[in-house]
């Protein structure tokens, strides 16, 4: 400091030599401006420095060299360019600032409104007009009750609030029909008073109504969860129960707070461990599906139930599986119920004797039980589905004509039907079997018609049967008119034949009347023959059986029956044939009836083939035969065959087809046959030929030797006494002149008392009868059936021959039983009652028999 | 960044004040930049006052620590 004093000395003007005095004034002068400027400069620097808030230079603290160095003028104006920088730049960012509040201002969602303590409005933005939609050249200045709430002063304005408390208060508002939620913010001046009130306003109408309606949602949720009566699971990732609704713990007998101790493991029955791995697959998210499970309650009761699993995921990872289940255990049991009664209604169908079609509402078939399926040739498998016409066709009994299916008449009208008259049912493989049906329709619960049950009957048999009875019932009404006449009629036989015979014994060989009396005989014979045959249908035409080899009856009769003819006949008849219990003469007009219808049914000849077999019936095999032994024969021909509509008619008496036939042959056949408790049908295809099968009860036991008839001796001369007992004169006339020619001595007695008398008045006069010859009915008498006991308990050696054209009883087939000795048919030849007259006489007599 | 410290110790307001602000004139850049601080030892109350107020309002950060019989007022950077 020192060196510039001295340097500013010397460095002053140099002006020409001055006085001391002017010199010293000189230096006065400028010490005192010098002192004027440093007091300045001290002053500005204290100027400045209280400008910059700190204390004033002190005298003492800078001299004023070090004051002039120091420059504080210079520092403090560098301070201050760099106050000045700094309060630009604090201004441009308070720009900034504001122009990015102000876009947020306008850009905001929500209402903002800045008024000043007396509510005045002072700013707002876009979004308030938007919603409260007022004149924004008229609202600066006015009071936000004006733009906003329409009424003075609302007890709850949060922005009065905000003024009064000096806090941020929130309020929810109705306003103009919207919902807000207004924030009133204070914003204070720095004295710390409020000055303004931020207003924002949200509209939260839209969130309200999405609440609320995410509330009445939940509701309804909460509703169909709680009161769903499913049970309904949400199992967590470890199997654990998170939450039930109501219907699974009342189901399950929990409460919700022992939830959180159970698995779902520990739920599953025991008897269900087969389900555990099944289920275990869907409660760990491995499957989704729907399964049936049993559950097990608290009290340890089953509860079998069905429902669907299914994972619940997030972001890929498994968090648990929520589960919906029904109890099924009531359906369960009823399935069960109702399966039971399925089968035990499929066993009962099955078993039911009838045949079984169930259809559906379309007519095809759902069910068909095991006797249809016979019939119809379908199994259950096939026929189902398909139309019942297919698997059930008809066609008339008569006509042959398809029938409307009933089942399609029971759809179409919906009330239960019954074949009318019969049809034939066509079974798969052609055959045809003649039926009786009903078919009814199923009403549902609400009584409409969903299907039909058909059944029906295999009648071939039955009428078969019918047919003959019918038939029985025909020939024996006929039998019994003819039985009725045969009496007299064979009275009046027995008289011209007996009549006939005494003409002969006296007229001439090869005379005309002898021939006359010949042709005489000849008419009488087949008027007896016929005679014979309508008999054959009455009672009185009970066979006279006897065991016989058939098999030789059989031979001959058909040997003698085709004889002369073009046809030859084969005989299939083993020696081990058995034995039959037979009237020898009906049996063999049997067999002859059967071969000359043969050989008639051949006219150009042929073939024709008998055959015989033992046969053993066992029960229920034929309907007609009893069970047992016996003889089957069978009669074959090769001839024109007998019409379908025919056949059933052949047995029938007068029905013929032949021109000129009587129409007995086969009645009769028929007749004997029945009689033998056999049975006889036949078998025909036309222009193939006949067959008839015979069955005629057979005997373990063989026939003795045949023996053979006695030849009577024409000339021979009897003795002997006889008493003939008839009601007819006629008879009692010819027999007595008959028994005169032979040479016995004869009385007569018109009923069994007269021939007891007799009998008895004959005894004690010691001229006792050899023979009684009785007729075995009289009208209005004692005929021989009861006669025959007084005779014998009169004379237990009494010989007695029973005489009847008609036998209404079995005396005439087993009269040795009665304690007859012999029989006598009428009307009978000379030579007929000569031989059994022969034969009786020769008998010894005994009282045992 | 460097710390430049400055012994003001013994001095009073408004020299310390002087002094301080022609530390901080002559490293404004360095400062604004945030490669260098300043601080400053003094032991005069006013000091802590005055330094502070002028150091804001040129725009920089402040701070000051109590130390054992003196302060240090340390001036960075803006600030915040």
């Amino acid at each position: 400091m020192a060196g510039d004093k001295q340097k500013k000395k010397s460095s002053g003007p140099q002006e020409g030599p001055r006085s001391r005095e002017e010199l010293q004034q000189e230096v006065r002068e400028l010490r005192e401006k010098y002192a004027n400027a440093t007091q300045y400069i001290r002053r500005k620097v204290n100027q400045l420095l209280t400008v910059m808030g700190t204390a004033q230079l002190r005298p003492e603290e800078l001299d004023d060299a070090i004051l002039i160095e120091l420059d504080p003028i210079g520092i403090v104006s560098d301070s201050f360019l760099q106050i000045l920088r700094n309060v630009k730049e604090t201004n441009e960012q308070l720009r900034t600032a504001h122009d990015e509040l102000t876009a947020i201002f306008d850009s905001a969602g929500m209402g903002i409104l800045v008024v000043d303590r007396e509510m005045r409005v002072l700013a707002w933005n876009k979004k308030s007009e938007d919603q409260f939609r007022f004149d924004r050249s008229v609202a600066q200045g006015r009071f936000c009750h004006e733009l906003l709430c329409l009424v003075d002063h609302r007890e709850d304005c949060p922005a009065r609030k905000a003024v009064e408390t000096g806090r941020t208060c929130q309020q929810d508002m109705d306003l103009a029909g919207r919902h807000y939620n207004m924030v009133a913010t204070p914003i204070k001046d720095t004295a710390g008073a409020v000055s303004r009130i931020v207003l924002v306003y949200m509209d939260m109408t839209e969130r309200m109504q999405a609440q609320e309606e995410l509330q009445r949602s939940k509701e309804r949720y909460r509703d169909l969860f709680e009161n769903s009566t499913d049970l309904i699971q949400v199992l967590g990732a470890d199997s654990s129960i998170r939450y039930v609704n109501k219907a699974w713990l009342d189901a399950l007998g929990y409460q919700a707070e022992e939830l959180p101790r159970l698995s779902i493991f520990d739920l599953i029955h025991p008897d269900c461990l087969d389900c555990g791995p099944e289920f275990k697959s869907v409660v760990c998210g491995d499957r989704d599906g729907r399964f049936e499970t049993t559950f097990i309650t608290k009290q340890g009761g089953k509860i079998v139930v069905e429902g669907n699993v299914s994972a619940i995921t997030e972001n890929d990872k498994f968090m648990g599986t929520r589960g919906i289940f029904r109890d099924i255990t009531e359906r369960k049991r009823i399935e069960t119920m109702v399966a039971a009664e399925r089968e035990q209604l499929a066993v009962t169908l099955r078993s039911i004797g009838d045949g079984v079609i169930t259809t559906d509402i379309n007519g095809n078939v759902v069910l068909i039980n095991k006797v249809a399926e016979g019939l119809t040739g379908w199994k259950q498998t096939e026929a189902r589905g398909r139309p019942i016409r297919d698997v059930f066709p008809l066609v008339d009994e008569k006509t042959n004509e398809p029938r409307v299916s009933p089942v399609e008449q029971v759809l179409r009208t919906g009330r239960a039907c019954e074949l009318e008259g019969h049809a034939f049912l066509i079974a798969r493989d052609g055959s045809r079997f003649l039926i009786t049906d009903s078919v009814a329709p199923i009403m549902d619960r609400d009584s409409v018609i969903s299907g039909t049950v058909l059944v029906f009957r295999d009648i071939t048999e039955r009428r078969k049967l019918e047919d003959r009875i019918n038939k029985s019932e025909k020939i024996e009404s006929l039998g019994v008119l003819a039985g009725g006449i045969a009496h007299d009629f064979n009275n009046l036989l027995n008289a011209i034949i007996g009549n006939i015979d005494i003409g002969k014994k006296f007229s001439v060989p090869d005379s005309e009347v002898y021939k006359s009396l010949v042709r005489t005989e000849k008419a009488s014979t087949r008027a007896k023959e016929l005679t014979q045959q309508l008999l054959t249908f009455s009672k009185g035409g009970a066979p006279v059986k006897k065991l016989a080899a058939i098999g030789d009856l059989i031979r001959d009769t058909a040997d003698f029956g085709t004889r002369g003819s073009g046809v030859r006949c084969e005989f299939s008849l083993p020696e081990e044939l058995w034995d039959a219990e037979i009237d020898e003469g009906q049996i063999s007009q049997v067999i002859s009836n059967l071969v000359i219808n043969a050989v008639q049914a051949m006219p150009r000849g042929g073939t024709m083939h008998i055959t015989g077999r033992n046969t053993t019936v066992k029960p229920g095999e034929f309907q007609d035969l009893k069970p047992g032994n016996y003889v089957n024969i069978i009669v074959q021909d090769t001839g024109r065959g007998i019409p379908q509509e025919q056949i059933g008619r052949i047995f029938e008496p007068y029905f013929s087809t032949k021109e000129g036939g009587s129409g007995l042959g086969l009645a009769t056949t028929y007749s004997i046959i029945k009689k033998h408790e056999g049975a006889i049908d036949v078998e025909s295809i036309v222009e193939t030929g006949a067959t008839f099968t015979i069955f005629l009860p057979a005997s373990p036991e063989h026939a003795g030797p045949v023996v053979p008839p006695s030849v009577a001796d024409p000339d021979e001369k009897r003795t002997g006494r006889i008493l003939l007992m008839d009601d007819d004169e006629l008879v009692r006339e010819t027999a007595g002149v008959i028994l005169d020619l032979l040479g016995y001595s004869v009385d007569f007695a018109a009923d069994g008392k007269a021939a007891l008398e007799m009998y008895q008045k004959a005894r004690s006069s010691k001229t006792p009868y050899d023979v009684v010859i009785m007729d075995l009915t009289i009208p209005g008498g004692r005929g021989g059936k009861d006669a025959i006991r007084d005779l014998l308990e009169l004379d237990p050696a009494a010989k007695a021959i029973v005489s009847s054209g008609y036998s209404n009883d079995a005396v005439m087939a087993n009269y040795g039983w009665y304690g007859f000795k012999g029989i006598i048919i009428k009307p009978y030849t000379m030579d007929e009652l000569s031989d059994e007259l022969r034969r009786v006489m020769g008998q010894k007599g005994s009282s045992g028999v | 960044m460097e710390t430049i410290e400055f012994d003001i110790r013994g001095q009073f307001c408004p020299s310390s004040l002087l002094v301080a602000l022609k530390e901080v004139n002559s490293r404004a850049d360095s400062l604004r930049q945030g490669s260098v601080r300043l601080c400053f030892l003094t032991d005069n109350r006013d000091a802590t006052i005055t330094i502070p107020e002028s150091a804001s309002n040129m725009g920089y950060g402040v701070s000051v620590e109590k130390r054992e019989g003196y302060y240090c007022i340390v001036i960075s950077g803006k600030k915040d």
